[in-house]
């Protein structure tokens, strides 16, 4: 007993193996030793052992079977339909092989007629089941058969041009004649195909009106109007296709087509976006713009890789502590303390010549050692002292202070004066 | 050393705003294409110094050299790469050829309606199913783009010379090396 799921595994892992074979033989047969081989080309880190194994595998699910009398193998015949429907590499059939189909079921309804009228229902539920299965199969052979010629045109498009042209398109000619010729005959609008569905439809639709009134087996119903359903899909789909065919093969017919490099090469890569996907195909090799959004993001791919390198090589500067012997001694301002300020100006007998001086002058004479900007300092905390009564001039005056000029209303110390905002003991 | 006269370059701030949004200057654009081609190397200059590599293609256009692109921009990249192999693809089916036919002819709406049916299976792949999406996914984009130009109130397209990057491309999609891709 073969397990679905275990076939299904095996296909998967050696997927590249079965589309080699079937790319490499066609349907043709071929020794072990090639399938071995095969094995190590496309998994080349697998042991003697595990080839074996895996040919191995192989065997025993079936997927390649002996040929009858012989050491020789093929592609089990399921599996090969399989795979060629997924590789979309089917070869065309012939118009004869749908034909007989389609007489089995001219045959099927009469003899389904009988069984309605025999109210036979076993036999009903068979001939429809029959019938079905004939007309899934009549639309998988169209679909094939579009997929082969779609294969044979490209093909017959693309080839190089060594080959003479009536050589190339030896194989759409023939397509022409053997298919799309006999088909568009058959399906045509009062050809025998048309003749037999309409047939077989109205003989549908009666028996389905027959069964319904005696009210019986509603499975059955269901079964029958379904297969008219699928009848009359089938007829669309055939001649979708066969229109779909005639239209792609009709331009190679009439070889009109110009065979630049740059048209052979545009329908290689048409088939291949077929069956690949073009974002496989063209992923590679399309152009590409500049886009706005590209200025707003953070970076292009290269920048930022440029980035991370940089990143990579950051090394640390190593910090440097200051030398503490080579670092200046702190100095502190040699400011004088405030209170000795303060007490030249405060009220003292026998001090009354210090009284009614401006406080800039004072300070300049008893410290002259002192820069500008503190003796400004140690006048602007004067000023601001609340124990001391001072006065403003109004006058603007300019002075000269530790060798720096200054324009400004000077206080006066007004602890002591009646006579306050005189500028005379300057 | 090249050395830059900006007051020599009249249409800098139109001819930076196209290529800067991936627009090809063609010779269609007059003005802007004339001074490119007096004053290349300079505009070269300015551009590389502002990250730009600016390409003149001897086919008569300038565009900016771009190796990556964002995901979109590669789709609608893909979009018209498709549009322009399977209408190489239609005109060699009429007997034309493709070359002289791709700039000579113009694209209407009957065009596209009929490529995007003949070509449902490729198309679909991009969602595009009818001549009106075509027009406006592809050739509306194609338009900004500098690689075409619309006629009688975007009715008619007419495609122009930088569509050769297209077939640059074409002729570079090589079925041996896209296999030997996929194995690896």
């Amino acid at each position: 007993m073969i397990i679905a799921k275990r076939v299904l595994n095996t296909l998967t892992e050696l997927w590249p193996v079965l589309e080699t074979l079937m790319k490499r033989f066609k349907m043709g047969d071929f020794s072990i030793k090639e399938v071995q081989s095969i094995i190590k080309q496309h998994f080349p880190h697998y042991s003697g052992a595990q080839i074996y194994k895996e040919t191995n595998r192989l065997l025993s699910q079936d997927i390649l079977v002996p040929l009858a009398k012989s050491s020789q193998l093929e592609i089990n015949r399921a599996v090969s339909d399989f795979a060629a429907y997924l590789l979309q590499d089917e070869s065309l059939g012939v118009a004869a092989e749908i034909h007989v189909l389609v007489e089995d079921l001219e045959r099927l309804s009469t003899k389904l007629s009988k069984a309605v009228s025999d109210d036979d229902y076993a036999d009903i539920s068979r001939y429809t089941r029959i019938m079905d299965e004939r007309v899934r199969k009549i639309v998988k052979l169209y679909k094939h058969n579009e997929n082969a010629i779609y294969n044979l045109v490209e093909q017959a498009k693309a080839n190089g041009s060594s080959m003479s042209l009536s050589k190339r398109y030896k194989a759409v000619i023939e397509a022409f004649d053997e298919y799309i010729e006999p088909m568009l005959e058959m399906l045509d609008i009062s050809g025998a195909f048309q003749i037999c569905f309409d047939a077989i439809e109205l003989g549908l639709t009666e028996h389905l009106l027959h069964l319904k009134q005696s009210g019986r087996d509603t499975n059955t119903i269901r079964m029958l109007e379904q297969l008219r359903t699928r009848i009359l899909d089938m007829h669309h789909i055939g001649r979708e296709s066969l229109r779909q065919s005639a239209d792609i093969l009709m331009p190679l017919r009439e070889e009109l087509r110009q065979n630049t490099l740059v048209t052979r090469q545009a329908a290689k890569v048409l088939g291949l976006i077929r069956k690949r996907g073009l974002d496989n195909v063209m992923s590679a090799h399309q152009p590409f713009f500049a886009s706005e959004p590209m200025h707003h993001q953070l970076g292009s791919n290269a920048q930022l890789v440029a980035y991370m390198a940089g990143l990579s090589e950051f090394e640390e500067h190593d910090f440097e502590m200051p030398d503490a012997s080579a670092a200046e001694p702190y100095r502190a301002p040699n400011i004088p303390s405030f209170r000795d300020v303060r007490a030249l100006f405060k009220p003292a007998k026998g001090n009354s010549k210090a009284r009614r001086q401006q406080l800039i002058d004072v300070l300049d004479t008893h410290y002259p050692e002192l820069e500008s900007d503190e003796l400004l300092y140690l006048y602007q905390k004067l000023i601001n002292d609340p124990s001391l009564t001072l006065s403003q001039s109004e006058q603007l005056e300019t002075k000269t202070i530790a060798g720096k000029r200054f324009a400004l209303y000077p206080f006066i110390d007004a602890s002591d004066a009646t006579t306050t905002k005189s500028s005379e003991e300057l | 050393m090249t050395t830059i006269d900006l007051t020599q370059l009249t249409q800098l701030h139109y001819i930076n705003k196209k290529l800067v949004s991936g627009y090809h200057i063609s010779e269609q654009d007059n003005l802007a294409w004339q001074e490119l081609d007096q004053q290349q190397a300079q505009y070269a200059a300015l551009f590389s110094a502002l990250g730009h590599t600016l390409v003149h293609d001897a086919r008569g256009f300038f565009h900016f050299a771009t190796d990556e692109g964002t995901a979109n921009m590669g789709k609608i990249s893909r979009a018209i790469a498709l549009f322009i192999y399977t209408l190489i693809e239609h005109y060699a089916n009429q007997g034309q050829d493709p070359m002289r036919a791709l700039f000579d002819k113009d694209v209407d709406l009957e065009l596209c309606q009929e490529l995007v049916l003949h070509n449902k299976v490729l198309y679909d792949q991009l969602e595009i199913f009818s001549g009106t999406d075509l027009r406006k996914d592809v050739l509306m984009r194609m338009v900004r783009l500098g690689m075409a130009k619309a006629k009688d109130k975007e009715s008619v397209f007419r495609l122009l010379a930088p569509i050769h990057r297209y077939l640059d491309a074409l002729l570079e999609v090589n079925e041996d090396a896209l296999e030997s891709a996929e194995e690896l």
